[in-house]
């Protein structure tokens, strides 16, 4: 049953993506026009041009997946909750763990029209995909992985209601991001601030990407980003058996 | 109307609450609630709100677990038996940009019908629910009464033993009131055992085949419509608004009519049927007394529920 569930979930949000383009297409522009303005900014100062090939990676990670993964999925469990839904599920035989495998999919299906975007807007300001296209895309599949458990765990806590989600996203989202080396590179972060970074998913999305996408980096050379993001996928799954169950709570409760 | 009980089979009900306790924080909910339903009834729970209807739909359907006592569905118990019952919200809970048949498709792949069969499933009940002219529509779209409709063709997807309807009829207009209706009589007709709550009283006298009083978190009368209707004294209730109550107080004594205070007005329960005479005997028997109006219906499932709320509240205040 897993398969053929995991398979109905990510079809059926794929579908209602696909009937409501606006927001399929503010999930392509944020990204593209980061990316159109930071390579106009790394092309315009010789100096920085040397990173401009890492660039659409941390604008795939930091902006793009960010939203569609953790935002996404924030509002995929929400919507559920309002429409009524969830208490449908909930009734089903549905594996929770399908829930969460098809919402995986469903967004890395998203993720990788996200990435067509950036590499398009990307290619004639000169940047470059350096390493692995497959590299590439096996840490973008980890990275959605892990937005969706951040995600899945976000809306079961904190957000019952649309007008929830910006709250959590923000309040604890975006720190994930400034933590992740997003805004600024781990250097110019205290000691104390970087052991906490090591331990925040999202420095090992973008550590991992920047290195393939970048520096044309083998999977030998981000081995250690590749462990921390399978076991946190892992962990996110488990997380998201335990929000199911807390939503079974919520809802019979409610 | 009142609809005939089906034969109580020596088999397993198909829902079987024992004894069932909910406390939700300081509030009881629910104190030693015990239902059977047999196989092809349809049975309503009737009751003011915050009597513990809804909470029994949900222990009913698994989603909420009782503190004490125990629900069977055909006999076995625990989190598996929720794929035996088909739950039908009060809002339609649909996915608003899927079409009605991608909607019943969706909920069936979840409970695992084969693809033949879904597919037959799907095409079967848009047939039956009227649904395949809106096929192109999606779910959002529809009005109202077909959201409804399609909200309880989602609920039989998976052919429940069981299906519970939470005010089914309450958020549509009157047309689709009755369109549905029909519908669940329709289901019934081919065996479908149905637990349904309303406040439409009308509706569960057509529909039910018994029917629940709930009051206080526990079932206060229990029978068919027509059983209910029995303990009311009286075959007729003549609702009589006037500016002298105790006159009319005193001249029913006087005829040994029982007289009930409601909602501004006294009702004179009669001891027998209406019948084409009945108003001219009421002029009659009231002769010398001030009566602004005066009307006369049967005894129906109103009367009985009003009755045994108002010996629960007497109760209660005893």
């Amino acid at each position: 049953m897993l398969l053929p569930q995991t398979l109905a979930i990510a079809r059926r949000i794929l579908i209602e993506h696909a009937r409501q383009p606006r927001t399929l297409f503010f999930w392509g522009l944020f990204p593209a026009l980061m990316m159109l303005l930071f390579g106009l900014i790394y092309g315009h100062n010789p100096t920085m041009r040397v990173g401009l090939d890492a660039t659409p990676a941390g604008i795939l990670i930091g902006a793009a997946l960010f939203f569609s993964g953790l935002g996404g999925t924030m509002a995929i469990v929400v919507g559920e909750r309002e429409r009524g839904t969830l208490k449908r599920l909930l009734m089903s035989p549905l594996n929770p763990a399908a829930y969460f495998l098809g919402i995986v999919l469903a967004l890395s299906v998203v993720a990788l029209l996200q990435a067509v975007v950036v590499f398009a807007v990307a290619w004639p300001l000169g940047a470059r995909f350096r390493g692995n296209v497959a590299l590439g895309a096996l840490v973008v599949g980890l990275s959605v992985f892990g937005y969706v458990g951040i995600g899945f765990f976000f809306a079961a806590r904190f957000a019952r209601r649309a007008e929830d989600l910006n709250g959590p996203l923000a309040a604890l989202g975006v720190p994930l991001l400034v933590l992740g080396g997003t805004f600024f590179p781990l250097s110019l972060m205290p000691d104390f601030l970087v052991a906490l970074a090591r331990v925040n998913p999202v420095l090992h999305m973008s550590e991992a990407l920047k290195g393939v996408a970048g520096r044309g980096l083998g999977p030998h050379d981000i081995a250690s980003e590749l462990l921390f993001l399978a076991a946190f996928s892992a962990a996110a799954l488990a997380l998201g058996a335990l929000s199911w169950r807390r939503l079974l709570a919520e809802e019979a409760g409610a | 109307m009142s609809l005939e009980v089906p034969p109580h089979a020596a088999t397993t009900p198909v829902l079987r609450l024992q004894g069932v306790h909910k406390q939700r924080g300081n509030r009881t909910v629910l104190q030693g609630l015990s239902l059977e339903l047999q196989r092809g009834e349809v049975f309503g729970l009737l009751g003011p709100n915050g009597c513990g209807k809804s909470t029994t739909l949900l222990i009913a359907s698994g989603l909420l677990r009782p503190d004490a006592g125990s629900v069977l569905i055909e006999g076995a118990a625990g989190p598996g038996t929720r794929a035996r019952v088909g739950l039908c919200p009060q809002q339609p809970a649909l996915y608003r940009e899927l079409r009605p048949a991608e909607n019943l498709d969706f909920f069936a792949q979840l409970y695992g019908v084969p693809a033949a069969e879904r597919a037959r499933r799907v095409a079967a009940l848009m047939q039956r629910f009227g649904l395949a002219p809106h096929a192109a529509t999606a779910a959002g779209r529809l009005s109202g009464g077909w959201q409804q409709r399609l909200n309880l063709a989602v609920a039989l997807v998976h052919a429940p033993a069981l299906l519970l309807l939470d005010e089914p009829t309450a958020a549509v207009d009157l047309q689709a009131r009755q369109e549905i209706g029909a519908l669940i009589a329709g289901l019934n007709a081919d065996g479908t055992t149905v637990l349904m709550t309303t406040h439409d009283i009308d509706e569960a006298q057509a529909l039910c085949h018994r029917v629940g009083l709930m009051q206080g978190g526990r079932l206060a009368a229990v029978g068919t419509p027509a059983e209910l209707c029995a303990r009311v004294p009286g075959r007729a209730v003549a609702t009589v608004i006037t500016p002298n109550p105790a006159a009319v107080h005193a001249r029913a004594a006087l005829l040994g009519w029982p007289v009930r205070e409601r909602a501004g007005a006294l009702a004179c329960l009669l001891p027998q049927a209406p019948h084409a005479g009945t108003l001219r005997d009421l002029v009659q028997a009231f002769d010398g007394v001030a009566i602004s109006s005066v009307s006369v219906q049967p005894v129906g499932l109103a009367h009985a529920y009003l009755e045994v709320m108002q010996a629960e509240a007497a109760s209660a205040r005893a």
